[in-house]
């Protein structure tokens, strides 16, 4: 007990040989460790003449209840201060992260706009990004009559439509039917591939008669 | 050690949550608190309203308290600025003197406390100063040397131990044993 309360009195001077904590834990859980402070006190106060006129012992007690009664709660410290004390806890990448966002969401945006300027170009005018065939050798085709060798089944040209169409002059009549005749064939046996090998096997067909 | 380590703990468990804490620290500063405020009100529940008023405001503040000066030089600037405003929301009582805020904690003197106590409480009082001078007296010169540099002259303990020629342990000693005599003679007035 002796040593406890040589303890307190060095508490009380600002001194402590050991942990701080573990006295004040002491002190705040034994209630006549307190009244022993409070004593300590007074000797000092009544030495440097500090002690009031009149000691009002339940002074600290009614403060207390009036904290409890009241439910007085301490002040949060400003918002600023708490901003700023959170940054300080935390890891500098995370104080980066509404920039890397942005400039994530900088980045979507660039992208967007380089990806969407060439589509718009293609779909601006119909047929207007198409390379356009050589007009004067289609003329030129359409004029020959068919002697043979690779001739080209169609030529599509481009018309102020949306659509392409078939040049219907350009084949000869009896060429006409068998491409025909062939494309029914080709279509009920490759019924997957259509489009282009019709093509290619026209050009085929051509170079095999 | 020495420049108010208990403070700076207590302030730290309080903005912590600890009420506890809170509690002793105003056993510690309430005497002190009383005295600063009694220089500003002459009545006694007065005076002691508003040292009540100013230990809630220092505890709904305590934790814009960032250690930048000592705990007692913030919590006598609240409670200087307390009775203040106190006096300021009277009516334009004329009170027999001023007192200027910064100055009002260094004045010497008991005038603004002359009305405050009830004649139990004075009496008692002033027993309890007479039962603490007069053990005092009674002890011995070790430990009355050692109890008074420390207690009115506010020397340390290394600073009283070169004093007195002594080890710092033999210093600490003697100072309690000092309180510790003075406290058997005291104890029965307080209980």
């Amino acid at each position: 007990m002796t040593d406890r309360n040589e303890k307190l009195s060095l508490l009380l001077d600002d001194y402590s040989d050991d942990n701080i904590d573990t006295t004040i834990d002491e002190v705040i859980g034994d209630v006549n460790l307190q009244y022993r402070t409070r004593r300590y006190r007074i000797i000092g106060e009544a030495m440097r003449n500090e002690l009031p006129q009149a000691i009002d012992s339940g002074f600290h007690s009614a403060v207390m209840a009036q904290i409890h009664d009241q439910a007085v709660a301490p002040n949060p410290a400003s918002t600023a201060a708490q901003e700023s004390a959170v940054r300080h806890s935390l890891p500098s990448w995370m104080t980066l992260k509404p920039l890397a966002g942005f400039a994530i969401a900088a980045s979507v945006a660039l992208v967007t706009v380089a990806l969407w300027q060439p589509l718009k170009q293609e779909s601006g005018q119909p047929g207007d990004g198409l390379v356009s065939a050589d007009q004067e050798k289609i003329q030129e085709l359409a004029g020959q009559q068919l002697t043979g060798g690779a001739v080209p089944v169609s030529t599509r040209v481009q018309t102020p439509g949306t659509r392409w169409k078939v040049e219907s002059a350009l084949p000869a009549p009896g060429m006409q039917q068998k491409l025909n005749a062939y494309l029914v064939n080709h279509t009920e046996q490759s019924n997957s591939m259509q489009g282009l090998i019709p093509q290619a096997r026209v050009a085929g067909f051509d170079a095999q008669q | 050690m020495g420049t108010n380590l208990l403070d700076a703990e207590l302030v730290k468990r309080v903005q912590a949550g600890d009420t506890g804490a809170f509690d002793l620290l105003v056993q510690k500063y309430q005497h002190k608190v009383i005295n600063l405020v009694g220089r500003f009100v002459s009545d006694h529940a007065e005076c002691q309203d508003i040292a009540q008023d100013a230990f809630i405001k220092a505890y709904r503040a305590i934790n814009g308290f960032r250690g930048d000066s000592q705990f007692y030089t913030w919590l006598y600037r609240i409670a200087a600025n307390t009775a203040k405003n106190h006096l300021a929301s009277r009516a334009r009582k004329s009170l027999g003197y001023t007192v200027d805020v910064d100055d009002a904690q260094h004045f010497e003197g008991e005038s603004g406390l002359k009305e405050y106590a009830n004649p139990e409480n004075l009496l008692l009082t002033d027993e309890i100063r007479q039962t603490i001078f007069t053990a005092i007296e009674k002890l011995p010169d070790d430990l009355k040397s050692a109890i008074t540099l420390r207690e009115i002259d506010g020397l340390s303990y290394e600073e009283i131990a070169d004093v007195m020629d002594c080890p710092i342990g033999t210093v600490r000693s003697r100072i309690f044993r000092a309180r510790d005599v003075i406290d058997k003679e005291l104890r029965p007035l307080l209980e």
